[in-house]
């Protein structure tokens, strides 16, 4: 019985939960097109449209460096990563 | 109630875009967005892993195609 209240309350929890705790930290995200973008999350909402601070945008090598504000469609976007470490 | 049962164990997911995620499932919506921990990304082409990324992601699902719960993708 316990483990079955765990795993009920962990599935309604976790993409929206996720989302909560994950603004303000350091993201990788990824597009549909294979674009890779890590920067501060500043915002986000449940359609995966982002704002991002400090954006550095890598396809393969580094091409672009964005300072200040980044802001991504949410229907390009692949996944969402937090990074502990590069 | 499939998907539920691969929750806390390594599952593997195939992209519509000949792409692989292997994680461990922490949870998922209605939509099919999945969050996953200890990622590792394969593409399939390139013959070889991308990147292994740590904490957790937020899979679009969208793009997702097929999961394989226990599966451990293409290893080189």
């Amino acid at each position: 019985f316990l483990i079955r209240i765990v795993k009920m309350s962990l599935r309604k929890q976790t993409p929206s939960d996720f989302l909560k705790q994950i603004i303000g930290r350091p993201v990788v995200v990824k597009l549909n097109s294979g674009v890779d973008y890590r920067g501060v999350l500043a915002c986000l909402d449940g359609y995966m449209n982002i704002a991002l601070e400090q954006t550095e945008e890598y396809v393969n090598g580094q091409l672009k460096n964005k300072y200040g504000d980044a802001f991504i469609r949410g229907n390009n976007v692949l996944y969402i990563s937090t990074q502990k470490r590069r | 109630e499939l998907v539920d049962k691969c929750i806390g164990s390594r599952i593997h997911i195939v992209m519509k875009s000949d792409k692989e995620i292997v994680g461990t499932l922490l949870g998922f919506d209605d939509f099919v967005n999945m969050v996953l921990e200890d990622v590792t990304e394969f593409e399939i082409t390139p013959e070889g892993r991308r990147i292994t990324k740590l904490d957790q992601i937020l899979l679009n699902g969208n793009n997702i195609t097929m999961l394989v719960p226990g599966g451990e993708g293409p290893e080189v």
